[in-house]
């Protein structure tokens, strides 16, 4: 690997990283939609920026794109509160208008501005080594790793110190006001730490890939875990991997690094819905398929526990009484032999007293849908895990 | 005009959404030690007056003292459940993590919760029942066990007055119970719990306090005294007829 190979990773990277954890908090909060918003409508507020100090990478070229950001969030929220329009309009309102003025005033510049539309949208990864950081003459690496570096380094001292009180005023906006945790302060907080994040990420990935690096991770890491802390971790590995395999895909494909980052992080996302233990696709399905199975089962024990006839019990007769087809009567039987619940003695089907049990447990908690009653029994069957 | 042996005292409260009254011109006078159930029909404004009494909304007219101060300095003696339906229950975290929660006000900003507040949180959740499921992410619970869980995050903010908002909606008749019986305990212990209650036929039962409400209050004091058919035709608009046993 060359030095500027690297530097490119590293700084995909820690662009990654710095998206995923603000990312999290849109995406419990439902705000997923803002961070497009916002990536944007801070369009105005670096080309304004870049004409005062003719450098991308200025600290006041950032902050006047992040105010520009946060003042998306309060004309969203201004429009919203009129009440006339959703809050979804609002943002389909706001951001166009704003990302136009952006685009009109770097058209009528384009002379002797060197900013165009493709790298706004889409960033310029690939550059982001050539343009260095001089301190005293000496090369101190890439201006936008040093850029990222420090937000990146501010976000994670912010979540350290306000943790708690982002993750309450997440859950429960009632409660964080009555406790005197200002819902309003931490939702302003977050949004400027969102619009500086995007804007330090634009230079690198562009605007509408900075939306793929905050929300895609989170919502996959959403999928995985149902552990906030776990939530956040799975976030910064997923938009590491992803960042830095799809560097590597687009070395392969001779393609745009921000797309192939995109890409993987859409793969990744794709692979974690199908296949994800508890929440994905393949295990829902599964998990219905045996729910269904059980409620089979516990018919089946329903009714040898009601029938002492010999004739409703036997072995090659069942499937007439219970109305199933013989291949489901069969699975059904086989799965209770299974779990010790019936034995079957000259063909006739009885239940034994663990299947006696477990179907007057089960009878017990339908009727009384008490979930203490069950909690031994979740451990073994599908039923009863809602 | 303060008098301190009032819990709580609200004069002259308004409050509007969108330059549209929702509470009028409200006087409520709430002594310590009463467990007090707030009636009065669908929009009459009873989460409203809770959200005003605790700042959640700001009214535009009107004040509210808590033992005689402002809410703002008073906010450690008082715990608020809201309406089981106002969080997203698959937020990821779990039934302890929620009732730790609690402790963030006397802890204030930027403290982390410690052993002792995760000590008081099991205790909260053991007084509730809910001691086996301490782990359990909180989509994986019942109605009812989340109904459970807000109590006893209101249990560990352990104040002096509680504010519930529906604490009945959608639970089993054995919660009912379990949390009727930890409302009664608490005011044997001199709390005041403020109560939005539904239905009118356990008003007798559960509560020795009642204010009726339908945007302006309509009636305040003992269960015994005001509630009966009059004041429930005045605050439900039709001609009221509850069974009450006198």
């Amino acid at each position: 690997m060359t030095s500027p190979q690297i530097e490119i990773q590293l700084i995909a990277a820690i662009v990654a990283i710095a998206c995923a954890i603000p990312g999290v908090f849109l995406v419990l909060r439902k705000m997923a939609l803002i961070s497009d918003a916002i990536s944007h409508s801070i369009l105005p507020g670096i080309v304004l920026g870049f004409f005062i100090t003719h450098d991308l990478n200025s600290p006041l070229l950032i902050l006047l794109a992040a105010l520009s950001g946060v003042i998306t969030v309060i004309l969203v929220e201004a429009i919203q509160k009129t009440g006339l329009v959703k809050e979804d309009t609002a943002i389909g309102l706001v951001f166009p208008a704003l990302f136009s003025i952006g685009v009109i005033l770097i058209a009528k510049n384009a002379n002797d501005v060197h900013l165009d539309v493709d790298a706004v949208l889409l960033g310029e990864l690939a550059f982001a080594p050539f343009d260095r950081l001089l301190l005293g003459g000496i090369d101190m690496g890439p201006k936008s790793l040093w850029i990222m570096g420090i937000i990146l380094v501010a976000i994670i001292a912010l979540l350290l110190l306000f943790y708690k009180e982002l993750k309450v005023s997440t859950f429960d906006i009632g409660l964080s006001s009555a406790l005197g945790i200002s819902p309003v302060i931490m939702h302003y907080g977050l949004m400027s730490v969102s619009s500086v994040t995007i804007v330090g990420a634009f230079d690198a990935v562009g605007a509408i890939l900075v939306v793929a690096l905050m929300i895609a991770p989170a919502a996959t890491a959403y999928l995985l875990t149902s552990d906030l802390k776990k939530m956040l971790l799975l976030s910064v590995f997923i938009g590491v991997f992803s960042a830095i395999a799809g560097y590597w895909m687009a070395n392969l494909l001779d393609a745009s690094i921000s797309g192939s980052m995109t890409t993987m992080l859409g793969i990744v996302f794709l692979g974690v819905y199908l296949f994800a233990p508890r929440k994905g696709l393949i295990a829902v399905l599964y998990r219905q398929k045996q729910q269904r199975t059980e409620v089979s089962l516990l018919t089946f024990l329903l009714h040898l526990n009601n029938h002492s006839e010999a004739e409703e019990r036997h072995i090659n007769h069942l499937q007439e009484h219970i109305n199933w087809q013989r291949v489901r009567s069969r699975t059904v039987l086989n799965l209770a032999l299974k779990n010790n619940m019936i034995e079957i003695q000259d063909d006739l089907v009885s239940l034994t007293d663990k299947g006696k049990e477990f179907t007057d447990l089960a009878i017990e908690y339908i009727i009384t849908n008490k979930d203490e009653k069950i909690e031994p029994m979740k451990d073994d069957f599908f039923l009863f895990r809602g | 005009m303060n008098n301190l042996n009032y819990a709580i005292q609200v004069d002259d409260l308004t409050v509007a959404y969108n330059y549209k009254p929702v509470l009028w011109d409200i006087d409520l006078h709430v002594p310590e030690g009463v467990l007090m159930a707030i009636v009065g029909p669908n929009g009459a404004g009873k989460s409203t007056l809770i959200k005003a009494i605790l700042g959640i909304l700001k009214p535009i007219a009107g004040s509210v003292t808590i033992y005689g101060e402002p809410y703002e300095k008073q906010r450690k003696k008082v715990a608020y459940v809201p309406q089981k339906g106002s969080v997203d229950w698959d937020f990821p975290t779990t039934a302890l993590d929620v009732v730790m929660m609690g402790t963030y006000g006397q802890l204030g900003w930027i403290k982390r919760p410690g052993g002792k507040e995760k000590k008081a949180s099991l205790e909260a959740l053991e007084k509730v029942g809910m001691l086996a499921f301490k782990n359990r992410q909180i989509s994986q619970l019942s109605g009812g066990q989340q109904q459970r869980v807000f109590l006893a995050r209101a249990l560990v903010q352990n104040a002096a007055i509680y504010f519930m908002d529906e604490p009945f909606q959608g639970v089993d008749a054995t919660t009912e119970i379990a949390i009727i019986n930890i409302l009664k305990e608490l005011r044997k212990a001199g709390k005041t719990v403020v109560v939005v209650h539904h239905d009118l036929q356990t008003v007798p039962e559960y509560f020795d306090w009642v204010t009726f409400l339908n945007v302006k209050k309509i009636a305040t004091g003992p269960v015994k005294e005001i509630f009966n058919d009059d004041n429930l035709t005045k605050t439900y608009g039709i001609n009221y007829k509850v069974a009450v046993n006198k």
